[in-house]
This record gives structure tokens, sequence and C-alpha cells, in this order.
């Protein structure tokens, strides 16, 4: 009875090649349904109406693909036709013909001609208008459309600056019916029209059908948000965004620039990042002081710094790609004693403390920590504040509650920003309103080119602001993505021409992507498992009785029931309420509560709890509070790395530890044993996160032989998948092998000590045989029991190893899930993996009670 | 029969734990640099010898960094131990001195735990509360629980079935007094084994709750959100990864050979 063959294990290994089986996609043929694109950005937009609000981030992902101007920025800034074929200027300068393109129609089907596109003007300039650019139009005297293809635009005085002013975002043409409702639903003209907006997460835009021009190629544009730089490296590593438009993480730029996978474009923006002082009251009304924080200020650390060196140094507002630039980046060298020599001319020997209101985005947030550092040195004591892109909007914008802030300046021509008395930063000189006035009067470019190096000139003369850098133009792509356009006067993301070429890549884990398939996939493994149960269950049954099961599944199930009381429980108490997470600060209670029925969150705790378990007896998970399809979609999506993962570190951990355990018992108290010993106490020790990290550095950075992250998906081949598999299971593997092995070690050491073994050996059985045949085979039990354990443990203990691979498993859909307080997808993901702890370790102790029957007799503890 | 070890583990345990505690306190008061300053010219500096351990992506020093990383990670994980101990050592010897129902209860709440992934349901709760270098004692220390509970209750079990546990009930102690006055002081050697073994496994926790962001808060150092921010430099800085991890792996070690001593010791015949 001793020496009993273990059978169990095989039926493990049954069950789970079920499991896999059924996990895996059966159709690896799979195409890429549809041309769809993921795009990460930084910056969510506040309102999707760029007439309204000032937010880069509308005209970012809504101009040229939503909505359309009369004209659009030529690279060199100057206007090309766009909804305007052609246009004809008078001698005087005063009067503008534009020549419409016919048959053009917007996303809701109302027709575009002049009296839509006089419309669009007229409301630039009305009494009222809240339009961010409205004073570049106020030299326009009237608009008139004197035919549906023909528009006239009558000046009072000159505008040199006028066609550019039309290339604007906030100049885009819209409909009479629909203008009122863009903030939330834009409908513009261009090739894609508006699908979804998700508050916190993204916003889709879908081909256009109707488009007049060439439609668009790709099916579907997603313009997913992500501020965070470690985030935005993570995603495009893992393939959770085909691209990202003005990548957060210079630091990392160069990698991606390195990795054949990808395609970077490394250009100038027309961003200047200033450090704006607000020179209303206090010290800084004092332009000596104002030169003081210039000399303190060192552009290079800065740019090196806070942009790892991306980036140019700028000496007044203008960017350097401009025809126009004159270098002024000398005027104030980095010099610490003269900006100290200054301060005390203008009273503050002792200097003096200033707030800095930071926005989000990383650039702000790293040079705010720099320039607190440089204006230290000169005796500015800066309380840094970190806000809220909201926060920053109404403290600093609006109500100039503020000292200083970094920030950057996205539009083009901006200059004229200096001659806003209300501007943030409360620059007011007559001089330099004298010479924007004068510019707007000049057509003739030698002498437009003369005027803007005037206006740079006296920018930094007068130190308004700290002017910090050109902020660069970052992009990162998918190498099989081409056509996308992102170097633009505008910052635009343009997808018109955008589409994806060569070998079918994984499908996202969009919830388009997610198919029936998949869910059906969960079921039959679900079918698999509960058959393996049965088999076992019934040669367990049929050996001890079913009293014996009959007790084994009610403490399952008891485990099972209390485990949802408490993760539901503690999911309740989450702080931070999942609709308004959706649907945004200005929703009104109305919308709430409408939402909050439609989830059934209006319920009492106890009403959802209990349908919540009902919906759990069913297979039915729940339906995610974020992407509105059902949990178990999700879920089967990212078990499909999970699982495969933690069965591979599984096999892993075995493959290092029997070896290792048998060595070291053989050899027991020998050299052998004390090397093994060592090595097993290095990899309890080892945190595997770390351990993936190294393995990285080595085997991506240093020799190139896999990626440094992500997941191909199954459809690329099963080798591609293992492959980006390996370098995480072998990180998860390692501690798991030190333990196995630790334990198989002292599991052999106290079987040969048993009697049976010395019967063997005094009948003359050899060393090795004893060991292979009588010791090992018993020896499996315990290892059987840890083996069971670690597989739960290698499926949940997966989420941080998939961070740090950025593999899209379980891990990160919890992550996700509680980021974006999608409680029901974090409450069942849990409560998965305890159902798969408790059923493993279940089907071990049937397979151990079939192993080893004296356990039985023992009462089954 | 059994050869008495020289029990090199002890000294060799004792000694790295020694080390990190005292570099841990001495943060306390001293550290070569200030580990908040920036010093931009100097950024991703290799070691040498200024910088020992050199610079990170703002110029701060990084082996100052990781010495005042060693308070976060000693603390966190101290106090983790201290709550687990303080719930569990009592319920355990209450489920031994009680038995039956009681007993029954409470382990088969153990079990729940126990069957939780637990670091998931660290994240949770650190997700619910917040994250932060508390919320994280509390996660962890939530998992010491049921570990010092079942080492208390079988420990004290065996001692119930002791002479000295039947003299005391014959002179008339109650179960409570007996538990605090007998099984107590007998099992501090086992609590201590245990101490120390979970007192590793916090430090690994600590170190993986703050790579994922949810212990404690910038600008507070801790070794596992050096490691995470030095993940999108391992290209430009590699020993950026190298040092802060480095920490975690010897001082889990010292303190998993610092409990393989300490068993050892207790198993030695007296």
């Amino acid at each position: 009875m001793n020496s009993s063959s273990p059978v169990a294990p095989g039926r493990l290994v049954l069950a789970a090649m079920l499991l896999v089986a059924g996990i895996l996609p059966l159709n690896v043929t799979a195409a890429r349904a549809g041309q769809r694109v993921i795009i990460g950005t930084q910056l969510e937009p506040p309102i999707l109406d760029p007439t309204a609000n000032p937010a880069a981030a509308i005209s970012e992902m809504l101009y040229d693909n939503v909505y359309e101007g009369l004209v659009q920025f030529a690279a060199d800034g100057s206007a090309l036709p766009k909804l305007a074929l052609a246009w004809d200027v008078s001698e005087d300068g005063l009067t503008y013909v534009f020549h419409l393109k016919p048959g053009v129609r917007f996303h809701d089907g109302t027709a575009f001609d002049a009296a839509v596109a006089k419309f669009s003007l007229d409301r630039i300039t009305a009494p009222g208008s809240i339009n961010p650019q409205r004073s570049r139009f106020r030299a326009v005297r009237a608009v008139e459309a004197p035919d549906p293809l023909t528009l006239r635009v009558l000046l009072k005085q000159r505008s040199g600056g006028l066609l550019q002013s039309l290339a604007f975002g906030s100049a885009v043409m819209v409909s009479p019916h629909s203008a009122a409702g863009n903030a939330l639903q834009p409908i513009g003209t261009g090739p894609f029209r508006f699908l979804r907006w998700r508050r916190g997460d993204s916003i889709t835009l879908e081909r256009n059908p109707d488009f007049q021009g060439v439609p668009a190629m790709l099916e579907q544009v997603t313009f997913k948000f992500i501020t965070d730089p470690t985030a935005a490296f993570a995603a495009l590593m893992a393939g959770d965004v085909d691209a990202f438009a003005n990548y957060p993480a210079p630091e990392s730029f160069a990698q991606f620039a390195a990795d054949p996978r990808f395609a970077v474009f490394d250009g100038t923006t027309e961003m200047e990042t200033v450090l704006g002082l607000n020179e209303r009251s206090g010290p800084l009304r004092n332009v000596l002081v104002r030169r003081a924080i210039s000399h303190a200020l060192d552009r290079r650390a800065i740019i090196d710094g806070a942009m790892f060196g991306y980036g140019t140094p700028i000496g007044s507002h203008f960017p350097p790609a401009n025809p126009a630039y004159v270098d002024l980046t000398g005027m104030y060298p980095h010099d610490v004693s003269k900006a100290k020599q200054l301060l005390a001319a203008a009273g503050y020997p002792d200097g003096f403390a200033l707030s800095l209101k930071l926005p989000p985005p990383s650039y702000a947030r790293r040079s705010g920590e720099i320039v607190a550092a440089q204006l230290a040195q000169i005796g500015i004591r800066v309380r840094i504040e970190n806000l809220e892109w909201a926060q920053w909007l109404d403290q600093v914008y609006t109500r100039h509650d503020f000292d200083m802030s970094i920030v950057g300046h996205a539009e083009p021509l901006d200059y004229d920003i200096y001659a806003r008395d209300d501007y943030y930063f409360g620059y007011s000189d007559p001089d330099f309103n004298a010479l924007i006035a004068a510019l707007d009067d000049t057509v003739e470019p030698n002498k437009r080119t003369e005027l803007l190096q005037q206006i740079q000139r006296k920018l930094a003369t007068d130190a308004v602001n700290g002017f910090l850098f050109q902020y660069p133009r970052l992009d990162i792509w998918n190498a099989h993505l081409h056509g996308i356009e992102f170097n633009n006067m505008l910052g635009v993301v343009d997808v018109s021409r955008a589409h994806f070429e060569g070998p079918a890549l994984a499908e996202h884990s969009d919830e388009f992507g997610v198919r029936a398939s998949r869910t059906r996939s969960l079921r039959i493994a679900g079918l698999g498992v509960l058959a393996g149960s049965l088999v076992l269950s019934g040669l367990v049954a049929r050996r001890f009785g079913s009293a014996y099961i009959v007790q084994r599944v009610a403490v399952l199930l008891a485990t099972l029931l209390l485990a949802t009381a408490v993760v539901f429980a503690m999911v309740q108490i989450v702080p931070g309420d999942p609709v308004r997470y959706m649907l945004g600060l200005q929703a009104d209670a109305g919308t709430v509560a409408a939402l909050r029925q439609q989830l059934g969150l209006d319920e009492a705790p106890l009403h959802r709890y209990f349908s919540w378990i009902q919906g759990l007896l069913h297979a039915d998970f729940g339906l995610s509070y974020t992407y509105r399809v059902p949990v178990d979609a999700l879920v089967a999506e990212r078990l499909q790395v999970s699982i495969p993962l933690a069965l591979y570190a599984l096999l892993l951990s075995a493959a290092i530890a029997f070896p290792l355990g048998l060595l070291a018992a053989s050899a027991r108290g020998r050299a052998g044993d004390a090397i093994v010993g060592a090595i097993t106490q290095l990899g309890l020790a080892v945190p595997n996160f770390w351990l993936g990290m190294l393995l990285v550095l080595l085997f991506a950075i240093q020799l190139h032989w896999v990626s440094a992250g992500g997941f191909p998906g199954w459809e690329a081949g099963f080798w591609p998948a293992m492959k980006a598999l390996t370098l995480p299971a072998i990180a998860l593997a390692a501690p798991q092998a030190a333990i196995l092995a630790r334990v198989l070690r002292g599991a052999l050491i106290d079987t040969l000590h048993e009697d049976y073994i010395r019967t063997a050996r005094a009948k003359g059985a050899g060393a090795r045989r004893l060991l292979w045949r009588h010791a090992l085979p018993n020896a499996l039990v315990p290892v059987l029991t840890i083996l069971g354990m670690q597989f739960s443990f290698l499926l949940a203990g997966g989420v941080i190893i998939e961070n740090v691979f950025f593999l899209p498993g379980l891990g990160r859909l919890v992550f996700q899930a509680i980021v974006q307080r999608d409680l029901i997808v974090v409450q069942s993901v849990v409560v998965i993996l305890v159902l798969a702890v408790v059923t493993v370790s279940f089907l071990v102790d049937l397979a151990y009670a079939l192993v080893d029957p004296r356990l039985h007799a023992a009462g089954g503890a | 029969m059994r050869r008495s070890p020289r029990n090199s583990s002890l000294r060799a345990g004792a000694i790295i734990t020694g080390f990190f505690v005292a570099a841990a306190l001495l943060a306390r008061f001293w550290t070569p640099y200030d580990p908040r300053a920036l010093s931009i010219i100097e950024k991703l500096q290799p070691p040498s010898a200024h910088h020992w351990f050199g610079t990170d992506q703002l110029g701060r020093d990084v082996l100052s960094l990781v010495m005042v990383g060693a308070q976060t990670s000693v603390g966190v994980a101290l106090l983790s131990v201290v709550i687990g101990v303080f719930v569990g050592v009592p319920v355990g010897l209450l489920a031994a001195a009680r038995r039956g129902a009681l007993d029954e209860l409470l382990m088969r709440g153990n079990d729940v735990i126990f069957a939780f992934p637990a670091l998931l349901l660290a994240i949770l709760i650190t997700a619910v509360l917040g994250p932060g270098a508390v919320n994280a004692i509390i996660a962890i220390g939530i998992f010491n629980i049921p570990v010092f509970a079942r080492v208390t209750r079988a420990g004290a079990l065996q001692l119930w079935t002791r002479d000295y546990a039947l003299a005391a009930r014959v002179a008339g102690k109650g179960p409570l007094r007996i538990s605090w006055e007998h099984m107590l002081p007998n099992l501090l050697g086992l609590l201590a084994v245990q101490g120390t073994i979970q007192f590793s496994l916090g430090v690994i926790a600590e170190a993986g709750l703050s790579y994922v962001g949810l212990s404690a808060q910038p600008p507070t150092p801790s070794w596992g959100r050096m490691l995470n921010e030095a993940q999108t430099l391992t290209a430009l800085a590699p020993f950026l990864a190298l040092f802060p991890g480095c920490a975690v792996l010897l001082f889990v070690l010292g303190l998993n050979l610092l409990g393989e001593g300490l068993r050892r010791n207790a198993e030695r015949p007296t």
C-alpha cells in the first residue's frame, strides 16, 4: 500500500489540460475584425466643443477628424484649403471671398453652405460669445453669404493673420441645428463622427460613411487618456494602445526608437512651456524680480532633468521652428549671484515665499520640482501645490489665485495672449499692445517678420514669464500602423489616412474585441474542471464512501459563501461613487439618479448582494459599470494570459525543484546539499517582480533576445505567445521552485527513514533505486499539496508580475477596475480567484486521499 | 544521534538583520545626503566615491534613499507583525483553551482568510482605505492574524497535555489564567520563529505593494517605489533597479536565516 503509484497527479494534469484546451482560442486564424485603432493621449478634454473651450485636447482629437474649418494650417504656418476650396483677397486687404466645397454634409445630415459658414463666424464675434479666439476676429465688420457656395468676409481694418485665425480649432464650421450640443455630442463635417465619451477613460470616433471626400480607412478610433508616464510606457509595451500622441515619458523614448516593433516621431511643437508669473500684485509686479527669476533658471538643467534632453530652450514666447524666430536665450544667462543682486536691488535681499501651482502633466510636475530647487538658491521659498486640471483652470486660469505656475501654451501664433489684460499672468503694457495692433495691420511679409521679432524682444526684456523650453513632439506608434499624421501646428492627431498593414495583430482588449467564443471557452473550462472533479470524486467516493465527499463539498461551499460576503462587504465601503466617476463632475442629479437606477445601484445593499449571488450561481458575474459588457467576457479574455502563465510557471517550478530536491536529499549533509540550500535560500528571498526586472534588463535590453514586455496574443501563434510568457514565468517560478525544492528534500529524507525503506535497503536495493522507486512516490504526497497551493498562488500572484511585463492578464484588469471604481469587476475577479483556490485545494485533498488512504482513517483532518 | 549544528544561520541572520535595522535607525538622524535634495546636474550618475549607489533621475543620492527606504520597510513589516501577534495570539490561546464550537468557528474563519489570494486582498484593502503606509500595515497585518492564531493554537494544544497544565487546573486556575501564565511564556520561542518569518514576508509584501503604488506615498522613499520609478529608466541607468532590489533580497535573506537559526535553537534539546 505504501508504494502506491501516483495516479492522482495524472488526473490533475488531465484536468489542467482540459482547462488550457478550453481557454485557448480554437480559431487561431482570427483576422482583425475591421480596422480599429486605440491611441493613447495625455489629456482628457473638459468638453468637446473647440468653439467654447481653449483646451488643446479638444483639437488634438477632434480637429480634422470630426470638425473641419474653412482652411487648415500647413506645416510652415500658412493656410491651406479645406472646406473653402479657394479664396480671393481684395487689393485693400479688407474683403475676403471664399469659394466653398459643394456637397458637404454634417454628421446629422444637415447641409453645409455659405449660410452655415456665416452662422459659424458670426457666432465667434457675437455679443456674449465665449469663443477662446474671439479677439483674433475683432477686425471683422460683417460676414455675407451672397450664394450657397460663396462666403464674403468684410473687415474694418486690415488683418494680416485672418487666414491663420480661420485655421484654428475655435473657428471650425458648426451647424445651427447642433452647435448648442457640441460640448457633449460633437457634430462636424469630418471623416469621423463621434461615437461615445467614457469619462476618465476614452473617446471613440467611428468612420463617417457619408463623408464627401476620400473616406477614412479605419472603422473606429479610440483616444484613451493616460496621464502617468509609467502607465503610458506600460500601455504601449502591453499593446493596450497602438500609438501614443505626445508621449509623456521622454526618459524611455530612446528605448522605443530602438525597438523595431515601433515607429517614432521626434519633432517640435508650437507649445512654449513657461513659468507663468502672476504680475498683478506682490514682488512679481517688479520687473527686477522677474529678471532675477530669469537669471535663476537653468534651462539646460530643466530640459535635462524634466525632459531628458528633449526640448529646445527658449528666451521668449516664440517657437524656434518659425522663420521669424530670434534666439534670446542669452539675454538672462543662468547666474545665481546676478539674480541675488537684482533681488536685493528690488528690495528683497532675503527673498520671499511664492506658491507654485502645477497642473497634472509630468512635464509641469517634474519641471516644478527643479524650478523650486533653482529658485531656492536665490532665496525664493517655493510652496509646490499639485492641482488637478479642473482645479488649475479654476484657481489659476480663471480666478488668478496663484503666484507661479508651469504650463505649456500649445496654440500656434499665441503671442497675442500677452495683449489680453485678463489673461492669467496679468501682463499689461501699452507698448506691447501697440506692437500687436501694428502686426494686425501689416500684410507685407518682411515687415511682419520685423514686428514679430520686436514682439519677442519686448517680452524677453520685460521678463514677463520664465521662458523655459519649446515642448518636443514625441510620438510612438505600432510599426504596422501607417498613415497616422502627428506633425501639425495644432497638435492634431490626424487619423483620416491611418490604417494597418502587415500581419494580423492582436485583438484589442476593447469591449468589441471580446468575442462570444471567449466567454464560451470560459464555460468549457469550467465544465472541464467540473468533469475532472466529478471523476476524482467518483474515485474517492468508491473507495471511502460518499460521506467523505459530502463533507469536503460542504466545507468548500461554506468557504465560498463566506468569501462572497466578505468581498461584497469590503467593496461596499470603497470610497468613491462609480456613477460620479462615469459621469464626471458636471453631471446633474437627475442623470446620476437615472444611471444609478440603470445599474441597479439604488437597491439596498442586501438586495444587491443576493442578486449578485443569484447571478453567480448561473455563471452570470454581472455587467461591468465602465465597459457595459458582462464581467465574465472581460475575465475570460484575461484568463487567456493568466492561466497559461500560471501553468507555465508551475511546470518551470517543478522542473527546477525536482532535480534540486533529489540532489539535496541524495547528497544529504554533503556539499551538494549545502549548495542547494544556499540556492533555495536566495530563491526564497528574491522578490519576484525584481527578478522580473533583472531578467528584462539582461535578456531584453542587453541581449535583445526577447521584447521587454507585452503580449502578442495567441492569434500571433503559439510560440511567439509562449516566448512572451517565458520571462514572467521564470520570475514567478523562482521563489516557488525554492519552496518546492525544500519541501521535496524534507519529504524525501523523512521517507528514507521509514521502515519499509530500511527493509528494501536490507534486501539489497541500491541507493538510486531506493530513491527513485521507493522514496520519491511517497514523498510526492506533500509535494502535491504544495503544487496545488502554488497554482492558485501563481494565478493571483501574477498580479504584480503582469505589471512588470505589461501583460494584459487578470492583474491589470483588477488594477484598472480599482482605479475606475468598477467594483463589480473587482468583486467578481476576487471571487473567481477564491473559487480557483478552494477548488484546487479540494482537488488536492481528494488526490491526497487517493494516494494516502491513512488520511481517511484519521478522520479526514 | 542528531548532530548539534554550529547554528551559523542564526549568527549570519542576526548580523544581516541587525545591519538593516541599524541602517534604518541611523537614517532617522543621518544620511550621506539629504534624500530630498534635488540636483539635476548630477542626475543618473553611476555609483562613484561621492555617491556610492549613484543618483536617481532627479539627482538624489540613492544610498540615502535606500537608507530611508529601510525605515519604511522595517516600520511596515514590524507593525504588521505586531497586529498579527496582538490579535492572532489571543485568538489561538482562546481556541485552545475553550475548544468546542468557538474553536471550530475561529479556525474556519481562519481557513477563509487563508483561502483568499493574499496579495489581491491586500490590494483590495488598500483600494478601500486609500494607498499609504498605514493602510499597507493593516493589509499585511490582517494576513498575519490567522498565521499567529494557528501557530499559537497548535502550540497551546500540545502544552495543555503537559503535566503542569493539569497541575494548574487542579490548583483551581481558570483556563484563561493558565493560558496567560503558563502557555504564553512557553510559546515565546515558537512565536519568535514565526514572527521572524512573517517579518520577512512583510518586507516582500511591502515592496510589492509600494511597487504598484499602494504603500507609502511620495515623497516618503520606499524600496518598491524606487524600483517602479527605475523601470522606465532601466535602459539608461540599470543601477537604479539594482540597489533597492538588493536591499530587499539581503534583508529578507537575513530574516529567513535568523528564523531558521531560531528554529534550530528551539529544536535543540536543552
